[in-house]
C-alpha cells in the first residue's frame, strides 16, 4: 500500500479510530501490528513470510547474543544472523546482478556460459527492513542496548508500518521505548501529524509526480544527444524528483507516526542548502548515513587509523551505500562519485586544519557520515550559498548516474550537459518554466530553512495563514489528480 | 504552535477546502461537462477480468480508439442482451491484447477486433495495452482496493477527469510559444473524450456542433500524419503481423472461440490518407484471406457506409447507435446468434 493511495485514506481513518478507542495498549499494539501487515501484504501477500522469517530469527538470536557468554558461540550466532539477513537482501536484490556479473567474467575467459535469466521479484522494502533488523542484532552483539522483552514489540519495531517500506530507519532505542508504554497523540501531535501527512504528499504528487518526474523520464529516456539546456533542465527536473518524492514519504510516514502517537527520526534536514557533501550527508536520507556509518564506517576503522585508511573507509562506505540503492553499477559509480567528493572536501578541510570532530567520538543519532557539522558552515553567508550551490551543481552529476540505467546513456547525458554534444530541443517552454521555478524555488527555501525545522517555521505563523497555506496544498493536490504512483526508494 | 491555533487553523482548512471544491465542481457542471473516468490501466484490467463471461452473455471488443467510439454499449446491451466488454486502447494497436486473449486458455468467448489500419498495422503504438496488460497480471490487492474507492469518488465528481481538468492538463493547454523544432502534444479539447465506466467513449454534444473544436482535432490527426509510425507497414514486418494475428486467432479457434473484424467508418482527409497508405487490397482483404476470419468492412454495407464522422475518425453517440444497430444486424448475418434479441 502507498501513502498517495485512495484506500491509504481508508486505511489511516480506520487505523486512527482504532487506535483511540479505548482498549488496552496490548489490543491496540496488536491493532498495530495487524495493520502493518495488512499494509505490507496489501503490496505482494506471500512476502509476508519473509517479513515473519525476518522477525522472528532476528528477536531469538538478538536474545541469545545479549545473553550468551561463550565468545565463539556468540560469534557464530552474529554470522548465523548476518548471513541470514544479507543472504536474503543479496538473493533478493542482487541475485540477477551477481549473475551477470559473474557470467560476464566468465565469458571474458573463453567459457561459454549462459544461464536463463532469474525471474527475481524484490520484495517491497527488504532492503529498509533487513537494515533494521541487522542493526538490533549487531547492537545485542555488541550489547549496545537492551534486548526487546516480548516478540509483539520486536515484531512492531520491525513491521510498524510507518517506517516499514522505505524507512526512516530506525533504530531499537529510537522506537522501541515507545511500545513499552501507552502511546496517543494530543491534539496538537494529532494535527501536526496531518498537517505533515498533507505536506508529504503535495511534495510527492504534486511536485514530484505531476510537475517533475515526465519532464525527467523524457530526457533520461531519450537516449541521443541533447541541447544542454535541455539535459540541464531534466536532471534538476530528477533533482527535485527524487528529493520530492523520497523526502515526502518520510514526511508522510513521520506525520502518520505522530499521528499515532510516535516520533520517527528526521530523514531530510533541506539537504540542497548543504555546504559540502560531508553536510549534504547530514542531511540527506540521515537514518541511512548515520546507519552506514556506525555499522560499516566506524566498524571498518573509521578515522582511527591514520588518514589513509580514513579515506579507504570513507570509499568503501560510499560505494556500498551506492550499491545498497540499487543492483547496478551506475549505483556504485554514483557511490563512488559522492566519495570523491567527500575526499576531495576531506583533503581541503585537512589542508586548511580545519579539522572537523572526530568521527568515533560524534553521537550516532542525526549526523552523517563525517560527523558534526564545523560551525562556520552554519552561518547563512554569501560565501557559504556559493558553496552550497556548487555542492548543488555538483550533485546534479552524481543524480545522472543514479537516474541512469546504463553508463551510455549516462555519458550521452553528461555530454549533453557539458556542451560536448548536440541535439535537438526537445523540452517544452512549460516544462522549462516548471522545472526553472520549482527547483529555484525548491533551492532557495532549503538555504534559507537550513537551520530549522518545517514545524518550527508553521508555529510562527498565525493560525488563519497556516490555515491557508494548508488548504492550498490540499486543493492543489486533489487538482492535480496523481494518485497510486510507487515512491521511487520502493525499488530500494 | 499552540494547539487551539492549530484547531482554528483546521478548521479553516475544511471550510476553504470544501468551498473550493464545490465551487470548482459547480463551475464545470455549470459548463455542461459531466461524468467522466480515466481510461488507467486499472480500468483496463477491471474490464479484462470479465472476458470469462460465456460466449452467450458477452463479446469483447479490441482495437483503437475507433471501436471505443462507435460502439454504443447501451445500444449493444438492449438489443442483444449481451455484456460489451471493451478493451479497445485509443492510438494503439490491438495486437498485445489479441495474443494476451490467445494464450489465456480459459478465454473461449467472442471477440470483435477493430482493424484501424494506421493502427493495427503499426505494433510500435502497443503502450496503453502493454501497460494495462502488466497492471492485470500484476494487480495487486491495494490497488484492486484503490481502484474502486477511486470509482466510487469518479463517479461522483465532474471535476475528477485526469485527462482534461487536472492541473496538469490545464497547464498544458497554456499558450505558450516552443522553440523551433519540439514536439508538444496538449491533448484533446475537453468535450472531445468522455468515457463511461465501461470505457466507452463519446464526443460531446457540443464537440460535434462546435466547427472550430472538430477542425483542431482533424489538425491533430493531420499532425500524427507527419508521423513515421503512420507510414505502412510492408515486406518481412507485414507478414510477421499477419502471422502472428492468425496464430492467434486460430488458437482461440481451437477453443471454440469466435473471431470477426470490423472496418468502422472514416471519412475526408483521413480517410484518403488511409486509403493512400494502406490500400484495401494489401492490408485488409489480405487480412481476411489469411486469417480465414470474416470481416465487416463499412463501406461494403449501405446501411453503415455513409455515417458522418464529425472529426473524420470517430462516430458521434447518434452515430454509434447507428453503427452498433446495424452491426449487430450484420453479425446476425455472419452466423452470430444472440440467445437475447430484440
Amino acid at each position: 500500500m502507498v501513502f498517495n493511495s485512495y484506500i491509504f485514506i481508508v486505511f489511516f481513518a480506520v487505523i486512527l479510530a482504532l487506535h483511540y478507542l479505548p482498549l488496552h495498549w496490548n489490543v491496540k499494539k496488536v491493532n498495530l501490528l495487524l495493520a502493518s501487515y495488512i499494509f505490507y501484504a496489501a503490496w505482494n501477500p506471500p512476502f509476508i513470510l519473509l517479513l515473519w522469517m525476518s522477525t522472528v530469527i532476528d528477536y531469538f538470536v538478538g536474545r541469545a547474543l545479549y545473553t550468551q557468554p561463550d565468545g565463539y558461540k556468540k560469534k557464530l550466532l552474529l554470522v548465523v544472523s548476518l548471513i541470514g539477513n544479507l543472504g536474503m537482501l543479496c538473493f533478493f536484490k542482487y541475485g540477477g546482478f551477481l549473475l551477470d556479473n559473474f557470467v560476464t567474467i566468465v565469458n571474458v575467459f573463453g567459457w561459454d556460459f549462459h544461464p536463463a535469466k532469474p525471474d527475481i521479484i524484490l520484495p517491497a522494502g527488504i532492503s529498509f527492513y533487513t537494515f533494521t533488523t541487522l542493526c538490533y542484532t549487531i547492537d545485542m552483539y555488541e550489547k549496545k542496548s537492551e534486548p526487546v522483552k516480548s516478540l509483539l514489540d520486536f515484531s512492531l519495531f520491525v513491521t510498524f508500518f510507518p517506517h516499514l517500506v522505505a524507512g526512516p530507519i530506525v533504530r531499537p532505542p529510537q522506537l522501541v521505548p515507545q511500545f513499552e508504554s501507552e502511546r496517543k497523540a494530543t491534539q496538537q501531535q494529532l494535527l501536526e501529524g496531518l498537517f505533515l501527512v498533507s505536506l508529504g504528499l503535495f511534495m510527492k504528487v504534486v511536485l514530484a509526480d505531476s510537475m517533475l518526474s515526465s519532464i525527467a523520464n523524457d530526457v533520461f529516456s531519450s537516449g541521443g544527444s541533447l541541447p544542454a539546456l535541455d539535459a540541464w533542465m531534466g536532471v534538476l527536473a530528477f533533482s527535485g524528483q527524487i528529493f520530492f518524492d523520497f523526502a515526502g514519504y518520510s514526511t508522510c510516514a513521520i506525520g502518520v507516526a505522530a499521528s499515532l502517537g510516535f516520533v520517527l527520526p528526521q530523514n531530510f534536514l533541506y539537504p540542497y542548502g548543504a555546504v559540502g557533501f560531508s553536510d549534504f550527508w547530514r542531511r540527506w536520507h540521515i537514518t541511512l548515513s548515520a546507519w552506514l556509518r556506525d555499522y560499516l564506517y566506524i566498524p571498518l576503522g573509521g578515522n582511527r587509523q591514520g588518514k589513509f585508511r580514513t579515506y579507504v573507509n570513507l570509499m568503501v562506505t560510499m560505494l556500498l551505500g551506492g550499491l545498497w540503492h540499487g543492483a547496478n553499477w551506475t549505483f556504485v559509480v554514483w557511490g563512488g562519485l559522492h566519495g570523491f567528493y567527500l575526499w576531495v572536501e576531506k583533503a581541503i578541510v585537512d589542508f586548511r586544519k580545519d579539522r572537523v570532530p572526530s568521527i568515533a567520538s560524534v553521537p550516532s543519532a542525526e549526523v552523517g557520515v563525517l560527523g558534526a557539522q564545523p560551525e562556520q558552515f552554519k552561518l547563512k553567508t554569501v560565501r557559504n550559498f556559493f558553496i552550497a550551490l556548487f555542492t548543488f551543481f555538483l550533485i546534479n552529476v552524481t543524480w545522472v548516474f543514479f537516474r541512469a540505467t546504463t553508463f551510455t546513456q549516462a555519458w550521452n547525458l553528461l555530454k549533453s550537459m557539458f556542451g560536448l554534444a548536440s541535439g535537438s530541443p526537445m523540452l517544452t517552454t512549460l516544462a522549462i518554466i516548471k522545472v526553472s521555478v520549482i527547483v529555484s524555488l525548491m533551492v532557495i527555501t532549503h538555504w534559507l530553512m537550513r537551520n530549522t525545522k518545517v514545524l518550527d517555521v508553521a508555529a510562527k505563523l498565525s493560525w488563519w495563514s497556516f490555515g491557508l497555506v494548508w488548504a492550498f496544498m490540499i486543493i492543489v493536490l486533489i487538482w492535480s489528480q496523481e494518485s497510486s504512483s510507487s515512491f521511487i526508494y520502493f525499488q530500494f | 504552535m499552540r494547539s487551539q491555533s492549530l484547531m482554528k487553523s483546521t478548521i479553516l482548512l475544511v471550510v476553504v477546502v470544501a468551498s473550493t471544491v464545490l465551487c470548482w465542481e459547480l463551475y464545470w457542471r455549470s459548463h455542461g461537462y459531466e461524468i467522466s473516468y480515466d481510461d488507467t490501466p486499472s480500468m483496463w484490467a477491471d474490464k479484462r477480468k470479465r472476458v470469462y463471461e460465456p460466449s452467450e452473455s458477452s463479446t469483447v471488443f479490441i482495437g483503437g480508439s475507433r471501436i471505443k467510439y462507435d460502439i454504443d454499449i447501451n445500444t449493444w446491451q438492449q438489443i442483444t442482451g449481451q455484456h460489451a466488454i471493451q478493451l479497445g486502447c485509443v492510438g494503439s494497436t490491438p495486437l498485445p491484447v489479441l495474443v494476451n486473449l490467445a494464450d489465456d486458455s480459459k478465454f473461449k468467448g467472442r471477440l470483435v477486433i477493430d482493424v484501424t489500419e494506421t493502427l493495427f498495422f503499426s505494433p510500435s503504438d502497443a503502450q496503453r495495452p502493454k501497460e494495462g496488460i502488466k497492471y492485470y497480471d500484476e494487480e495487486t490487492p491495494a490497488q484492486w482496493a484503490s481502484f474502486h474507492v477511486n470509482h466510487l469518488l469518479e463517479s461522483q465528481f465532474v471535476f475528477l477527469d485526469k485527462e482534461s481538468l487536472s492541473l496538469g492538463a490545464i497547464l498544458d493547454h497554456l499558450p505558450l510559444q516552443n522553440r523551433p523544432g519540439v514536439f508538444h502534444f496538449a491533448g484533446f479539447p475537453p468535450e472531445f473524450e468522455r468515457m463511461s465506466f465501461e470505457r466507452q467513449q463519446n464526443m460531446t454534444n457540443r464537440f460535434s456542433a462546435d466547427t472550430a473544436q472538430r477542425n483542431t482535432v482533424i489538425k491533430i490527426w493531420k499532425m500524427f500524419d507527419s508521423d513515421t509510425s503512420f507510414r505502412p507497414t510492408n515486406g518481412k514486418k507485414l507478414d510477421s503481423i499477419f502471422n502472428l494475428v492468425k496464430t492467434s486467432i486460430d488458437k482461440i479457434k481451437a477453443r471454440g472461440g469466435d473471431v470477426i473484424f470490423v472496418r468502422p467508418p472514416s471519412t475526408g482527409s483521413y480517410l484518403a490518407r488511409e486509403n493512400k497508405y494502406y490500400p484495401r487490397a494489401l492490408y485488409w482483404d489480405k487480412l481476411l484471406q489469411i486469417t480465414g476470419c470474416p470481416g465487416i468492412h463499412y463501406q461494403d454495407y449501405p446501411s453503415i457506409s455513409n455515417l458522418n464522422c464529425p472529426e473524420e475518425s470517430h462516430l458521434d453517440l447518434a452515430g454509434a447507435k447507428i453503427f452498433t444497430t446495424h452491426l449487430i444486424d450484420l453479425l446476425k448475418e455472419k452466423g452470430w446468434v444472440f440467445s437475447y434479441s430484440k
